[in-house]
């Protein structure tokens, strides 16, 4: 049995940048999956994002992407296609880290054998603002581009009969916490 | 003439640090620090209710996660005046220090060892010598000559396919690159084996968070942690036990591989002591509090001023008077709008953009000050701290440090030396000694704690119709964090955040005094404009973290750091 991991990455704070959090949270709340199947919000994790693709076998990352597509687009990339991409020297560590994540966790022989990016082309960047309208109706799209690569790869799942909660708690008004 | 180099890592959201020097004979005459992109999310947690500013908090940076949770709800703690249950605090300070472990294993081996070692020179490397000389500064169990032809053999592997992957844009050959080709294996051997230790510390943060990188287990009061050492739901002993069991792995690491790595590479590059002091007064928190109402603590606050050693103000808890009186922030080269410097309480946070202007704006950065002075925060001002104030645990590893560096090294390296690029790692691996020892202690007063009988987690926050003020403040891995909240009828009406990053990458004030970053960067040698890794090992020493909060992916770009020379 394979393990895969679906990681929405992104900041929530950042409008169409949420993407990848909000499409991972929704496929939690409304799918069940057979086992070795994990899906995770991972925020933005830059290199940390090694420790979460260790020893798995197929890692499908959802992510807002710029592509010069119209905004809304869904884009499958495969390893290859993301690892062309070249690192940075880079002055801060913690920038945008896919290829290097990818090119360290092999280094270590413990790298993800495939690797997806379900690309959503964003339309803006702003502090607080919620997703654009052509985002958020891509989401079904790259629900459906995420759970084709679960089954290509052996891995199950069924649509709950009662959805969850997705908990998109950063465009909710108020919320209830506390103990 | 002055050659002007600008070193401007270029992501596709023009994001992050931009660093711009002079060289003049060789050597920094002038240098500007500055952040690339608007960070304005503070603005965002006006008019919400304070016991939700951390879900928000912890998501301003994604490696950070942890950090800013935590100063947020000691902000609001601070306001209220809340005391915080034994349990809690230690389930915190476990949190704090695994994690920081994890941020300072990663920090050296992934993100600036490579600096120093030469990838290129593994191939050549005898392994029967390479473990030898492991076994002389170490008794880690992962020196065996079989390890080290391995991690070759993967170097060997890359450089045969062509594809240098991970390594395309090192400085390899670099006149500035002294280590022996075993050196050179021994260290990428072992930032192989990183990869693994830091995982373990993330495991132990996700399992007492209840989920990592984002933890869950936070409240304004306390945490959530449910506990009952028979409950298969709660934190229970079977739990209790996995997270001892990953801190007893990491220790070892720390005390046997990275704490001996820092300093065997700190010996052969010690003239690495001489450059990059800048800024030298230093600030740190008190943290890792030992008691509910945060007057007791493990790691010693307080600062330093013209790094002198023989002097140290000490501060006596999170909202020690004066540095809640002491802190400043300026936006004269600063992208926001403003004349005087403000205090974060009153702080405002509206964007003025001109184009980058060497003596005008030129940072997305604001200039925080203390007592009206550029401060260096971070592992290197946390130790220099701890060691004036005589604590007894930061001493301990610092001398080891110390005398490991100088067997190396052929002369004595002090702790004043401590003030320089190369001090900035050699402070980071202490702290994580540090940390690693502090670990076995607070694991073992919770689980005391909770034998005795208290299973209390959490006091519920009441707030008061008018207008009460809070500053949470926390020692991070990147140094000192804090969190101003302004709080009106239990609704933020203001919230700063003043990051350690901010105190470092700093542009100038008003007065013209430069930020430890610029500082740092004045007379580092650079012998090749054209591949400044001399500017960008003293800036990887203070570990940035900029803006990280934005986050998208270019499958077409080329997310390479340009160099450009005027």
């Amino acid at each position: 049995m394979k393990t895969i991991r679906i990681c929405g990455v992104g900041s929530v704070l950042l409008g169409d940048d949420a993407v990848g959090p909000y499409t991972a949270r929704t496929i939690a709340a409304k799918y069940e999956f057979g086992e070795g199947v994990e899906v995770e919000d991972l925020g933005t994790p830059g290199l940390d994002l090694i420790a979460y693709m260790s020893g798995i076998d197929v890692l499908i990352l959802i992510d807002s992407v710029e592509n010069r597509e119209p905004a809304g687009t869904v884009t499958v990339y495969d390893k290859a296609e993301i690892t062309r991409q070249r690192p940075a020297v880079r002055l801060d560590p913690h920038s945008p880290c896919i290829t290097e994540s990818i090119f360290i966790a092999e280094l270590a022989g413990d790298g993800p054998e495939d690797v997806y990016l379900i690309g959503v082309t964003g339309e803006q960047l702003e502090v607080g603002a919620p997703l654009s309208d052509s985002v958020r109706k891509a989401i079904p799209l790259a629900i459906e581009k995420a759970l084709q690569r679960v089954l290509l790869h052996g891995g199950s799942y069924k649509e709950r009969e009662v959805h969850a909660d997705a908990e998109i708690w950063w465009e909710a008004g108020q919320l209830s916490v506390g103990a | 003439m002055a050659k002007r180099i600008t070193i401007d890592p270029i992501s596709r959201i023009e994001g992050h640090l931009r660093v711009d020097v002079e060289v003049e004979n060789g050597s920094v005459s002038n240098a500007w620090s500055s952040c690339t992109m608007w960070r304005g999310i503070e603005n965002i947690l006006k008019g919400r209710d304070p016991r939700e500013a951390w879900l928000f908090t912890q998501r301003f940076c994604g490696v950070c996660t942890t950090v800013h949770a935590m100063a947020s709800v000691r902000s609001v703690e601070d306001a209220l005046k809340l005391e915080i249950p034994l349990n809690a605090q230690y389930i915190r300070n476990l949190i704090l220090i695994n994690h920081g472990l994890h941020d300072h294993i990663v920090h050296f081996y992934h993100l600036s060892a490579l600096d120093f070692v030469d990838i290129m020179k593994i191939p050549a490397a005898d392994p029967t010598k390479t473990s030898a000389l492991a076994e002389s500064l170490s008794n880690w169990t992962g020196n065996s000559k079989k390890e080290f032809l391995a991690a070759q053999d993967k170097v060997k592997a890359v450089a045969a396919s062509g594809q240098l992957g991970i390594f395309t844009n090192g400085y390899w050959g670099h006149p500035a690159m002294k280590l022996s080709p075993e050196v050179n294996l021994l260290a990428f051997s072992h930032y192989i084996q990183a990869l693994e230790y830091q995982r373990k510390s993330v495991q132990a943060v996700a399992i007492l968070g209840s989920k990592s990188p984002h933890i869950q287990n936070l409240t304004v009061g306390g945490v959530s942690n449910a506990i009952n050492l028979d409950s298969l739901a709660t934190l229970n002993m079977d739990r209790l036990v996995m997270i001892k069991k990953l801190m007893d792995e990491v220790k070892p690491f720390v005390e046997q591989v990275y704490l001996p790595d820092v300093c065997a590479i700190a010996g052969m590059y010690a003239d690495w002591f001489n450059y990059g002091a800048g800024v030298t007064n230093y600030m740190a928190s008190p943290d890792l509090p030992t008691d509910s109402k945060n007057t007791q603590f493990d790691l010693v606050g307080g600062y330093i001023m013209d790094g002198n050693l023989s002097s140290v103000h000490r501060f006596d808890g999170f909202r020690d008077k004066v540095f809640v009186d002491g802190v400043t922030e300026d936006v004269k080269h600063a992208w926001y709008k403003g004349e005087e410097p403000l205090h974060p309480w009153k702080g405002e946070t509206d964007p003025e953009y001109t184009d980058w202007q060497a003596e005008g704006k030129y940072s997305w950065v604001k200039a925080p000050r203390f007592q009206g002075r550029p401060m260096q925060v971070g592992p290197l001002a946390q130790v220099l701290v701890g060691y004036a104030s005589g604590d007894p645990l930061t001493r301990k590893w610092t001398d080891k440090a110390l005398d490991l560096i100088s067997t190396v090294a052929g002369r004595r390296i002090g702790v004043a030396q401590l003030q320089s690029t190369m001090g900035r790692h050699v402070a980071r691996a202490i702290r994580a000694a540090m940390l690693a020892e502090l670990g076995e202690k607070h694991w073992q007063l919770l689980v005391d704690n909770i034998a005795k009988g208290d299973v209390a987690i959490h006091n519920n926050p009441e707030f008061p119709s008018g207008e009460i003020e809070g500053v949470g403040v926390h020692e991070a891995p990147r140094g000192l964090l804090s969190h101003w909240s302004v709080i009106k009828g239990g609704k933020l009406t203001n919230y700063q955040a003043v990051v350690p990053s901010t105190w470092n990458s700093s542009p100038r004030d008003a007065k013209g005094q430069h930020g430890p970053y610029e500082a740092s960067l004045l007379h580092n040698p650079i012998a090749d404009p054209v591949r400044p890794l001399e500017a960008i090992r003293t800036i990887h020493s203070f570990d940035p973290c900029m803006a990280c909060a934005c986050h998208t992916f270019d499958p077409e770009g080329n997310a390479v750091a340009t160099v450009k020379v005027l």
